[in-house]
């Protein structure tokens, strides 16, 4: 594992301004909240410094990304985050906008669209979904065929953004159709730009998951030291005891595993296993925790249903299912049958 | 038997290496030199008799694979914790047999670096490493088993000598072992974790006796353990008295962080195994491209990717020179629990074979199901899962158990 620096920064660095910053943002609509974040040179992370960035690793992004889902941020930061970085050479004026906290911009991270070619530019058709905040957002990247993608303006002749049914309060995510959309070619990415996208957004997925998991155990922790019952507090029961050991072992098998998924050897077995790990931990931790506070976990109030909301729509959102599947079915490709001998070194 | 004839040690070229250099070294020397016969993912595969299992080890040790860390002074190879994760990312990668001197390698040698005397450093840790003295862990008790602070076998001063008297069970290699790391009480049952020794004892001194028990996959690897009146020189306590339990905890958090470090790797070979396996059946092919099975594939995967960051992360922590202390649980947890998952995965798939069934589908029942029965100890031993899940609930997130 390497320790990475920037100019001396560590990520953890950047954990505390991440967490005032989020907090600050509770009562801020999204406009607002882009450029009090950008204020805080937290939206730039990812990006070239030509693009007013702060050109550092994925590592960087984690902390953010953490206390955002720590603290509900009801803002699309790790699209953000990424976008930034991947319209730094093809649209640097895009990029430098969503650094600055000028342009809001998302990710439409379910569906693929039809794409034909006419001149300089490009007519676009299909329906896409999973994009956070697209109601409020002035661009969406949407996915073409298979590996290319193309920025779309929301208020582009034909783009009809709808809201969708979904889980999630705190980042709601809503489905775009787009019939006859005509953008520049120029506004369509290199072929490698989704896939590098959907691979480090799994990592930020996984630290989004990782800061609701967070709050969610404290939460629980905290009902389980106070709440009394029988003249003892619940702490006291070994099943609840053994029920939270677990949901800890849990947490910091998602914040070992980033730090894994980070380091100078990850590749892309790295990035999905650390998404399916917090994916599956992460819903594991919030129903615990709800489960750990009784009636009261079934109410309004207490917060931890919107982390576990928030948790089932970042592993619906990187498709967890069809992930865990095409993982295995990697893994299952890259070995040869066996022959007689030693065949597994 | 197979006579273990190895290529030169690589220590003597392999002083200088370190990173990428130094793991290529390692896995050309495993790779030419691991008896074919010793692999259980081949079909040539003959579990080792004892005396070639002691062979292929001090090979091992001499080419620089056991000792890693330990210090040049007391024949170790002097080497970084990194270095050592490298090596055991190596031997992980293939199917070897499990040493018959962990204990020695991983927990005693430990711990008496951490409290031995010079003298004992000399005299105990070379013959570990080069085979000469297999030790066993005489910890577990009919009485005291998770709760170790209420064992009872006793250790009586008397002049330069200790007489131990008691009963230890579940002592893993008893039978084959020249030494055993004996914990043992000096003070009243009521001092609990106060008042308790730990010991070097060697097995042929008169009063020991050692009884093997039959294990559920058949061997008779465990034993019961009877001290009766033992006479223990003062010269074999390790550690000042009264300060066995201090020890034992040492032991026990090494055991779970850093014992057999190879394991995640080790958990790769078997599912590649598996996979490689079910790929040259028909059926199995079929079944394994099935999304279910994809999924339950994936579910492995994750489960190593997750066993690798634990390992890497205690590591580092250790690297950066701290205690580990409770959070070697979080590994031990992971690790036991997945391991058994995956075992029951590999033999309901293999259960599926066509037939006749294949000899590499036979190689890999063999393997599978006999891990799938050991895989049961592995929640049970260095601390069940009720006492992992204890320890993380008091030491790690601290709840409170008072009124």
């Amino acid at each position: 594992m390497t320790t990475l620096t920037g100019d001396g920064l560590q990520p953890s660095e950047f954990a505390v301004t991440a967490a005032r910053a989020v907090a600050d943002c509770a009562a801020l609509g999204p406009r607002d909240q882009a450029k009090h974040l950008a204020d805080d040179g937290l939206l730039g992370v990812l990006a070239s410094q030509d693009v007013g960035g702060l050109d550092l690793p994925l590592a960087f992004a984690v902390p953010v990304v953490t206390a955002a889902g720590s603290g509900l941020l009801g803002f699309p930061l790790m699209e953000a985050l990424l976008l930034s970085r991947a319209l730094q050479d093809a649209l640097p004026r895009v990029a430098e906008a969503i650094v600055s906290g000028g342009m809001l911009a998302t990710i439409a991270w379910q569906g693929t669209l039809s794409a034909e070619r006419e001149g300089e530019s490009v007519v676009l058709n299909g329906w896409v979904a999973r994009a956070a905040c697209a109601r409020d957002a002035d661009c969406i990247l949407v996915r073409i065929g298979t590996a290319a993608a193309a920025l779309v303006p929301t208020d582009s002749e034909g783009v009809v953004v709808e809201d969708a049914a979904g889980l999630d309060l705190t980042v709601p995510e809503h489905s775009v159709r787009l019939q006859g959309v005509t953008i520049p070619a120029a506004s369509v990415l290199p072929d490698s730009t989704w896939a590098l996208l959907s691979s480090d957004a799994n990592v930020l997925r996984a630290a989004a998951i990782l800061g609701s998991a967070e709050t969610c155990l404290a939460l629980a922790q905290e009902h389980v030291s106070t709440r009394r019952q029988f003249g003892r507090a619940l702490s006291y029961n070994q099943a609840l005891r053994h029920s939270l050991a677990r949901q800890k072992l849990a947490l910091e098998g998602i914040r070992h595993a980033i730090t894994r998924s980070v380091g100078e050897a990850a590749g892309p077995v790295e990035h999905d296993s650390v998404f399916l790990a917090a994916a599956a931990y992460g819903c594991a931790i919030s129903e615990g925790a709800l489960q750990v506070h009784g009636g009261m976990g079934f109410t309004w109030d207490v917060p931890v249903h919107r982390h576990l909301r928030r948790v089932r729509a970042l592993q619906a959102q990187g498709d967890a299912s069809g992930s865990l599947a095409a993982l295995g079915r990697r893994t299952i490709a890259a070995i040869a049958p066996a022959s007689d001998l030693a065949v597994s070194g | 038997m197979t006579v273990i004839e190895t290529e030169p040690p690589v220590t003597a070229t392999a002083g200088e290496l370190s990173g990428e250099a130094y793991r290529v070294a390692m896995r050309r020397w495993l790779r030419a030199n691991l008896p074919a016969s010793f692999r259980s993912d081949s079909a040539a595969f003959s579990a080792p008799g004892l005396q070639e299992q002691i062979a292929w080890e001090a090979a091992m040790y001499r080419a620089g694979l056991a000792g890693i860390t330990w210090p040049k002074a007391y024949g170790g190879h002097g080497r970084t914790l990194r270095e050592h994760l490298i090596a055991n990312q190596e031997i992980g990668a293939l199917a070897m047999p499990e040493s018959v001197n962990s204990i020695g390698k991983e927990l005693a040698g430990p711990i008496i670096l951490a409290v031995g005397t010079e003298e004992q450093k000399h005299r105990f840790l070379p013959a570990i490493l080069e085979m000469r003295d297999i030790w066993c862990q005489g910890f577990s008790e009919p009485e005291a088993g998770s709760d170790l602070a209420g064992l009872r076998t006793r250790a009586m001063r008397d002049g330069n000598i200790w007489r131990i008297s008691g009963q230890k069970i579940w002592t893993s290699g008893a039978y084959r072992a020249q030494r055993c790391l004996v914990l043992a009480r000096t003070g009243p049952l009521e001092d609990r974790h106060r008042g308790l020794a730990m010991f070097a004892v060697r097995l042929d001194a008169k009063g020991v006796r050692v009884r093997p028990i039959r294990s559920i996959d058949g061997r008779e690897s465990f034993c019961e353990v009877f001290f009766d009146d033992v006479e223990v020189l003062q010269s074999d306590a390790l550690g000042a008295p009264d300060e066995g339990w201090n020890a034992a905890i040492r032991v026990l958090e090494i055991e779970r962080a850093t014992n057999r470090m190879y394991r995640a790797w080790r958990f790769e070979n078997e599912l590649r195994h598996l996979i490689a396996a079910c790929k040259s059946d028909p059926a199995l092919a079929q079944l394994v491209a099935n999304r279910c099975y994809e999924a339950k594939i994936g579910e492995v995967v994750v489960d190593i990717e997750v066993l690798k960051a634990h390992v890497e992360t205690a590591v580092e922590a250790l690297v950066k020179g701290d205690r580990i202390g409770a959070r070697g649980s979080l590994a031990k947890l992971h690790w036991s629990e997945a391991h058994q998952r995956f075992a029951a995965l590999a033999i309901e798939l293999l259960a599926q074979a066509s037939l006749p069934q294949l000899p590499a589908v036979q190689v890999a029942r063999r393997r599978f199901e006999a891990i799938y029965l050991q895989a049961r100890a592995e929640t049970i031993y260095a601390g069940t899962t009720e006492i992992q899940l204890g320890i993380i609930a008091d030491r790690i997130l601290q709840l409170s158990k008072g009124k």
